[in-house]
């Protein structure tokens, strides 16, 4: 079985340079200039919460929202890992946002030809073996990447090990579960880490969507019988009638 | 002056105003302002782009034409489906004057949504792409199917008041033997398809877990959509031929619209009693009180409005058997309905996003655009069809332009 790859951004580690910022917008060719926040030209943001870096980046879930709620299928879960985009599918809904539960792909508003542009955890280079440019670019390991099992026994490690980590990785259970996760000596709240719901998001919908079949096959069933009951009414109530002034008649 | 004195010169004045082919009117200059804005909005949105026409933002994706457009521009058209249910299904035959009126409403409400979704796509040119794309975990791919198979019902339910004015008898006869054959196949798909698109409006929601506001994020979401869609779709249909009766000459028995507005009440009932339920339930009661908070004061605006004034009007014979009293009560549930999808759709989602979105002026124009051409559409539709029965006697100020059929 091919090996689902994950990234590790341990914050103790960072110091903030912004090399995976720089070396991801290189290789999309976007500009350079930093970015507060994610945005349609800048994949991977490094935020500053008081003396803590924080990058922020898609979180590849394990059964992602947004591959759930596209209606194309533009959005895909590899077996490899990353959750990739497919903008000759897309037909602009956005409702890839509505549906992310950290709020990550953004859109690129200010165009005529527009798609939904997020980190795709660099899913051609790591397919010919290559790391992904941003934990790649990393002087200090801050990120790291590796095989999903792998990473998260690291980060395990990591965080029994020493007693300064806040006993969560944050990624092992949110939204289902995540393919980056990160790891902190702050508590995740204070770094502007959502708190998603612990469950595969697309759970939510599948309920709703199983009933469709449901509906359709009791409904359908439903409305006919009242549709028979009314026919049935109206011919019977035709004979009375007709038998009534056949009798009147004689 | 009596008040059906009062009524009728407004009417006639009304009709005077609007008709008259050349002239110009007030009405007419506010049709004709509300398309100039409509015009430039679809030149700033298709020529200049989503930024420049809107104010969306990626933590709002969606605004006032998924809120309004979509949302809305759906659920009120769901009295077509109702009537139909109930005369052909139920065999309700004492709604069947009516039964047309709703379809047509329903049908264009349903044009608007279509148009409205191409204003709406980034990239509408590929507004296709679902019919040969699917992906069925997806609840949007389940909406984009019902509106599609929907208005082609919806379409087909209706064509027999275009199409029996065709000049050629065999053809015309022979569609309408055609459409008779499978009328009531029609009346159950759209029974079943609107239904479902109804629910699954709301089921788009259900994913928002975690981002929108626990006074609105139920996983009954779908059940609370389809409640609330039919008796707004049916006050919409008793405006729409209440306006018909006021201004375009047609004659309708309005005990019909007044046993229409009975069904209301206890279907806005049940939609309460529902809601009452689920939120207690969900342990969302807490959120009822902090009244410091903006979402709890809109919710309160849309229980009022979707269904504590109503019921409580409706509840007066006065108010179901006065015309005018009644369309107002549907106004009012109408807008409550409207509060309703639009807290879902915007207010609900506006503390987690951390962004303020107020729609742009030009998102407006477009949908106020859209809808006007509909009610344009469905005026010219009641006066040259056979949508509603009309007074035999012409009134004045309408003769010159309305055609009579005796």
């Amino acid at each position: 079985m091919e090996t689902t790859r994950a990234i590790l951004v341990d914050i103790t580690k960072c110091i903030g340079c912004r090399s995976c910022e720089q070396a991801c917008k290189q290789i999309h060719g976007f500009p350079m200039d930093t970015e507060a926040k994610l945005s349609s030209t800048a994949l991977t943001v490094v935020e500053e919460h008081g003396d803590r870096f924080v990058r922020r980046m898609c979180m590849h879930c394990e059964d992602p929202a947004c591959a759930s709620a596209c209606l194309v299928g533009a959005l895909k879960k590899t077996a490899a890992g990353p959750v990739t985009y497919d903008g000759s599918k897309c037909i602009g809904c956005r409702y890839c946002l509505v549906a992310c539960p950290f709020s990550v792909p953004r859109y690129q508003w200010t165009k005529l030809v527009p798609y939904v542009t997020k980190c795709d955890m660099c899913a051609a280079r790591q397919a010919k073996g290559q790391l992904p440019a941003c934990v790649e670019a990393c002087p200090v390991q801050a990120s790291i990447s590796g095989s999903r099992e792998e990473i998260l026994e690291e980060a395990q490690r990591r965080i029994l090990n020493d007693s300064k980590y806040v006993k969560h990785i944050y990624g092992s259970d949110e939204a289902g579960g995540t393919s980056v996760f990160f790891i902190s000596d702050v508590a995740f709240e204070k770094l502007g880490f959502v708190a998603a719901p612990k469950q595969a998001m697309p759970v939510l919908t599948a309920n709703a969507l199983g009933d469709g079949p449901t509906v359709i096959l009791v409904g359908g069933a439903l409305l006919s019988g009242l549709y028979w009951i009314t026919q049935r009414r109206t011919q019977v109530a035709l004979a009375e009638a007709r038998e009534k002034s056949e009798k009147e008649g004689r | 002056m009596t008040a059906t004195e009062k009524i009728a010169t407004q009417e006639t004045a009304t009709a005077k105003s609007v008709i008259a082919f050349p002239r110009i009117s007030f009405w007419r200059t506010i049709v004709a302002l509300i398309f100039a804005a409509g015009i430039y909005s679809m030149y700033a949105r298709f020529a200049l782009g989503l930024k420049a026409s809107t104010n969306l933002t990626d933590p709002q994706p969606w605004g006032l034409w998924v809120g309004l457009g979509t949302l809305c521009g759906v659920g009120l058209s769901a009295g077509g489906f109702a009537i139909a249910a109930a005369v052909y299904i139920l065999g309700l035959e004492r709604y069947r004057p009516i039964l047309r009126t709703a379809v047509l409403i329903s049908f264009l409400g349903y044009c608007t949504v279509c148009v409205g979704m191409l204003y709406e796509l980034g990239l509408p040119w590929r507004i296709w792409h679902p019919i040969v794309m699917w992906n069925r975990h997806s609840v949007l791919f389940e909406v984009s199917w019902c509106v599609m198979l929907y208005t082609t019902v919806l379409a087909l339910e209706f064509s027999p008041a275009l199409l029996e004015k065709l000049p050629w008898v065999r053809v015309r006869e022979a569609y309408l033997r055609w459409h008779h054959s499978i009328l009531i196949a029609l009346v159950l798909a759209g029974t079943l398809l609107s239904s479902m698109h109804q629910s699954f409006l709301g089921g788009l929601y259900l994913i928002t877990k975690g981002k929108l506001d626990p006074l609105w994020y139920t996983p009954y979401l779908t059940t609370l959509f389809y409640l609330s869609a039919i008796p707004a779709g049916l006050a919409v249909t008793i405006m729409a031929i209440y306006l018909c009766m006021r201004s375009l000459n047609v004659r309708v028995d309005f005990s019909i619209l007044s046993d229409v507005s009975r069904v209301i009440s206890p279907l806005l009932a049940i939609y309460g009693v529902f809601r009452a339920v689920d939120l207690i339930n969900r342990g969302a009661t807490q959120y009822l009180w902090m009244w410091r908070r903006e979402e709890t004061q809109l919710f309160w605006l849309e229980i009022v409005l979707l269904v504590l004034a109503p019921i409580v009007l409706l509840s007066k014979e006065k108010v179901r058997k006065t015309p005018q009293y009644l369309y107002w009560t549907c106004a009012v549930i109408v807008m409550g309905f409207m509060t309703n999808r639009l807290n879902v759709s915007i207010t609900g989602l506006q503390a987690s996003s951390a962004m303020y979105y107020t729609p742009k002026w030009t998102e407006f124009a477009a949908s106020l655009a859209t809808i006007t051409a509909a009610a344009v559409a469905f005026r010219y539709a009641v006066i040259y069809l056979d949508i509603l029965p009309k007074n035999s006697q012409p009134r004045r100020g309408l003769a010159s332009h309305a055609p009579v059929h005796a």
